[in-house]
């Protein structure tokens, strides 16, 4: 029963190679809508299973959880499809709620640990929509291909800004506060596993950098300015500004628990 | 009074939320909250520093449970007043300056939002509030350094700065969990009454806990203040607006003296740390010299000269002067700031006229003609090696006779001695018609520069650390054996004046040919001209890492 448990979990919280095929599935769904369910629900079972095991998982499984994670953050300083970068970025956050199941103080009983699963997942919500945008207004979200939206879509580059910063666990969003709980808490137990967490942090800001570098930046392209491709409305652009607003403020919430 | 330190911070944040709230509707004027914000914030910061000035207790505010805490106390106060100040002088320069860029009043947000992170930075009572302040300043730095959205090589540059502090958060939060393991609280206080009951606190393998944490602090505040291996983003990123530079180089770059100040109850608790914090201030301070003299860019120059001068810093801070790093930084940021924001009127006047004076000194040093008649060099060499010492240990002595207890003091005397035996070294055969005169007004100058120089720290000494006892434990962590000391101190006079010898000696005899020394003269060149490749080797690293990346991803199938 615990071995399966694990395998349910290692599938959910994905570790390599069971995390192919949520990269995989997330590639087939063609609609925004869907993609978006899949990043606020795929976490959840998995969170579940290890709640019901009620167990510090093995340190084997937290290495091969931290070295997913590892491996997603690399594979995304490559990659230029936001809606993958989007899908590997998930995929390396969500092996890191393994370490944060195991050392974090504050997540007896699972519900905490859905919580920071939903913290975690809330900014590929945004990005996945954004990707969606992107595609229908300009034909793929592909960085680089049509840089420069800062100046032909800065409503909509504003809030890829946002959701990339938030993805990438800058502070006060909730994923800034489970990694530093969760380092912080590893340390004494795993000191190479907290220092692979701060790695994985570090290779996030770099592939975000450059994810933000191909879209935003540079000189609007030619086709642009030919019209094609219309910015967020001003309503949508201040409900998603408000919602992002609430993820601040749930990380600020989320980070009481840590002590 | 304490709850004026949480105005200061939320200041600057709400004119920035302000601004960008009413940029739709107020197009450019919105910018005027952002400049009312930023004066306010500094009237109140002026206020603080008064009272600190004035014997005021140390306090602290609460905004939150468990994190939240800021900090009124004189370092904290002081490092508030100048923020504010530099943030203010940035402010106004960029009404005009910035004024035709797109995206004015966005320039203006990230402006408030900096200083406020700035702000939270250096009041933060505990590690949590400190964690997050050190985190944002880098992200917001990437976004004012990429200002120009249309520039990708600014963002390229931008991105390398926001690796290096990234690069640079993560030794601190180590320390953080360390130290939260340890003692169980995130207050800095707290963490620091610890400390002093128990510094022989043991951590992870049973390392010390003050050695470790203090070396991990040690780490994040060389990426903070581009030190040598840490540096290469402060002389590329100069395509960022003038202001933002000015911001930078008078401010934020100075973080990690301020970061080591907080921490000095931590660094008086180590055995050791200190002294290699010396040594990587040292090192940065000699190779950014050198790289600053080899550029041909005068934007990279000012660059590697803001690292040379951050090497100071640190250095200083490694022999026990921590005060003085502060001073330091305070005196930087403002030669620094006008430098930056000079710089467009000066290149502007120096088209109609170079207004350089065709006195003595330009004769000297511009057409290399120096004097025909000299004095005895017996005599010279009398007056540069006396003349200097005497004047540093009189100055000293005014403010603190036990002087030569502390090895940190005569380390900063030796500098000073050099600097000053150097400059007369350099200048005794200026073309003059009274040389004795020249020699007085040099001397002179130099007195005052050091009087005041150690009148200031000394004033920066009692204000920051009152506790005499603390300051004696500070130069105490720093020092090393005494006969080590010693032999050391000898060793660098002998090297020193040998130099000297050498240089004179070269200069009386001339150059006959090519000498066994000029090819490797040339080679040193070539490895300087292009940056210890440094920069070069970091740039292969990371597209190696992108190389690799790519081949998982196709060997894995993009999955």
């Amino acid at each position: 029963m615990t071995s399966v448990g694990y395998l349910v979990a290692a599938l959910f919280l994905p570790l390599f190679p069971m995390s192919m095929l949520f990269n995989r599935l997330l590639a087939r769904f063609p609609r925004v809508r869907s993609r978006m369910g899949l990043f606020l629900l795929w976490p959840q079972p998995g969170v579940l299973m290890l709640a019901i095991l009620g167990e510090r998982p093995p340190a084997w499984m937290l290495w091969w959880a931290a070295a997913t994670s590892v491996l997603y953050a690399l594979r995304g300083v490559a990659v230029r499809d936001l809606s993958l970068w989007t899908g590997y970025m998930a995929t390396s956050a969500w092996a890191l709620l393994w370490p944060a199941a195991a050392f974090g103080a504050f997540t007896e009983g699972g519900a905490a640990l859905a919580w920071q699963a939903l913290g975690l997942s809330a900014p590929f919500l945004l990005l996945a929509w954004l990707a969606g945008r992107l595609e229908s207004e300009l034909g793929a979200a592909y960085a680089g291909m049509c840089g420069g939206l800062a100046q032909t879509l800065p409503r909509l580059s504003g809030l890829l800004v946002l959701g990339v910063l938030a993805a990438v666990g800058t502070p006060p969003v909730p994923g800034f506060f489970t990694l530093l709980a969760t380092t912080i808490h590893a340390l004494p137990a795993s000191a190479g596993i907290a220092l692979v967490i701060v790695t994985v942090w570090l290779l996030w800001a770099w592939s975000g950098a450059r994810i933000l570098q191909g879209f935003v930046v540079g000189s609007a392209c030619a086709d642009s300015e030919s019209g094609f491709g219309s910015d967020l409305g001003v309503t949508a652009a201040r409900l998603l500004g408000l919602a992002f607003a609430a993820l601040v403020l749930a990380g600020i919430g989320i980070s009481g628990e840590m002590t | 009074m304490e709850g004026l330190v949480a105005v200061v911070f939320l200041l600057p944040l709400a004119a920035g939320i302000a601004t960008y709230l009413a940029a739709p509707a107020l197009k450019r004027d919105s910018v005027r909250i952002s400049i009312v914000g930023m004066v306010a914030t500094c009237a109140i910061a002026a206020l603080l520093l008064g009272s600190a000035l004035a014997g005021k207790p140390v306090g602290e505010v609460r905004l939150g449970a468990s994190w939240g805490v800021l900090l009124f106390d004189p370092l904290s106060a002081l490092m508030a007043f100048v923020v504010s100040a530099i943030s203010l002088i940035v402010h106004v320069y960029s009404i005009r300056y910035m004024a035709e860029e797109p995206g004015y009043p966005r320039f203006f947000v990230l402006l408030d939002l900096m200083t406020a992170a700035l702000l939270l930075m250096v009041s933060a009572g505990d590690l949590i509030t400190l964690l997050i302040a050190w985190h944002l300043i880098g992200v917001l730095l990437y976004f004012l350094l990429g200002h120009d959205m249309t520039s990708r090589s600014a963002h390229r540059y931008a991105a390398w700065t926001l690796l290096t502090y990234r690069f640079g958060d993560l030794p601190l939060l180590l320390a953080a969990g360390l130290l939260y393991h340890a003692f169980g609280t995130w207050s800095l206080p707290d963490i620091f009454s610890h400390l002093d009951s128990v510094p022989d606190t043991r951590t992870l393998f049973g390392l010390p806990l003050a050695d470790t944490a203090a070396a991990l602090v040690g780490l994040a505040a060389f990426a903070r203040s581009a030190q040598f291996l840490l540096h290469t983003w402060l002389p590329y990123t100069m395509s960022g607006p003038t202001p933002v530079s000015a911001l930078m180089h008078a401010g934020i770059v100075n973080a990690g003296g301020f970061l080591i100040n907080r921490f000095a109850p931590l660094f008086v608790t180590t055995h050791g740390v200190l002294h290699w914090i010396f040594f990587v201030g040292l090192v940065t301070a000699v190779i950014g010299s050198v790289l600053m003299l080899a550029q041909n860019d005068i934007k990279k120059a000012l660059g590697y000269s803001t690292m040379g001068q951050m090497g100071f810093m640190i250095m200083e801070c490694g022999v026990g002067a921590f005060s003085l790093a502060v001073y330091h930084l305070f005196a930087h940021g403002l030669f620094k700031g006008t430098l930056f924001l000079g710089a467009g009127g000066v290149i502007s006047e120096a088209r109609k006229d170079d207004g350089v004076p065709k006195d003595d000194l330009y004769t000297f040093v511009i057409e290399r003609r120096p004097a025909r008649r000299r004095q005895p060099w017996l005599l010279m060499a009398a007056v540069t090696l006396a003349v200097p010492a005497i004047i540093l240990v009189l100055a000293h002595w005014l403010v603190a006779n036990d002087l030569f207890q502390k090895q940190g003091a005569v380390i900063l005397l030796f500098f000073g001695w050099v600097t000053g035996a150097q400059l007369i070294f350099s200048t005794y055969r200026m073309r003059t018609e009274n040389t004795w005169r020249l020699m007085g007004m040099i001397l002179f100058s130099f007195t005052i520069v050091v009087v005041g120089y150690t009148l200031i720290s000394h004033a920066f000494d009692v204000f920051l650390y009152p506790d005499p006892a603390f300051r004696d434990r500070i130069y105490g962590a720093a020092g090393i054996d005494i006969l080590w000391f010693d032999v050391l101190v000898i060793l660098m006079t002998l090297v020193v004046v040998f130099g000297w010898l050498a240089a004179y000696y070269a200069e009386q005899n001339g150059r006959h040919g090519e000498t066994r020394f000029d090819a490797l003269w040339r080679g040193f060149y070539r490895l300087v001209a292009r940056e210890l490749f440094v920069a070069s080797l970091y740039a292969r690293f990371s597209a190696a890492l992108v190389g690799i990346a790519t081949r998982l991803n196709v060997l894995l199938r993009w999955s």
